[in-house]
């Protein structure tokens, strides 16, 4: 899923290695929620290299660990 | 049927994304075309000019949302459906849907910030980290293929660009579905 990010040429992204259709995290978890929206922001600013992707080291906990396997 | 197939296909995807490249050898999966991208060329630059704390922001997302009282996306055409909602800021939490066969939102229905993140994006104005939230957030749905990729690309976002400049939008947040 990364290429796809990579591929669209979004000028500044962030990148999580969590399932399809999470892109902010967990239903009511406003402190995750919360989290990678700041982060974002602060790629806003920090990126000074037009296409730079960020990888945030979040990992997914909520059920299987999806850390194996899930770079496609 | 070919709807079933297809949310039951997206619903296993969610949680093993790896079943991706061995479905797709197994020719199984031709309607998600997850890690097929049209190429583009260049990538656009717009510097930051104020800071956050005075900037207006928006969110565009791919994840299929719409109003309960918009026209929902075509799930019946495989190609999927290249046009665009306009979803006024203010909505309440309770008048989003989703329309979206391709990936599964069980979570987002349950939370609509999983994919629209408009409460936590006013809560940072309330806190002053961000000046002001756009008077309108744009949705598309993402799975678009065939000759829809090009009216999406000719029609639908550039419109979707005009107006955010037309409504002073400094920031555009973009999530996916």
């Amino acid at each position: 899923m990364r290429k796809v990010t990579e591929d669209v040429g979004a000028p500044r992204s962030v990148f999580l290695h969590w399932p399809l259709g999470h892109p902010m995290g967990e239903p009511g978890n406003i402190e995750q929620q919360t989290t990678v929206l700041l982060s974002a922001l602060r790629a806003l600013v920090e990126i000074t290299v037009p296409g730079t992707i960020v990888d945030l080291p979040f990992r997914w906990r909520r059920y299987e660990d999806l850390s194996n396997g899930f770079d496609i | 049927m070919s709807r079933i197939k297809n949310k039951l296909l997206a619903r296993i995807i969610t949680r093993f994304p790896g079943l991706v490249d061995v479905e797709k050898m197994a020719g199984r999966i031709e309607p998600i075309t997850v890690g097929e991208s049209v190429g583009v060329e260049g990538v656009p630059w717009t510097p930051v000019t104020k800071p956050l704390s005075e900037s207006k922001v928006a969110l565009v997302t791919t994840s299929g949302v719409h109003l309960k009282s918009q026209k929902p996306y075509d799930m019946v055409d495989p190609d999927g459906d290249p046009t665009y909602r306009a979803m006024p800021g203010d909505t309440t939490l309770d008048d989003y849907m989703i329309t979206h066969d391709y990936y599964d939102h069980t979570d987002a229905e349950r939370d609509i910030n999983v994919v629209l993140p408009v409460t936590r994006l006013a809560e940072l104005v309330e806190e002053g980290v961000l000046g002001s939230v756009a008077p309108v957030n744009y949705s598309c749905m993402g799975h678009i293929t065939g000759e829809h990729v090009e009216t999406l690309m000719r029609d639908a976002a550039p419109e979707i660009a005009r107006s955010l400049v037309a409504e002073g939008v400094d920031v555009v947040i973009l999530t996916p579905g």
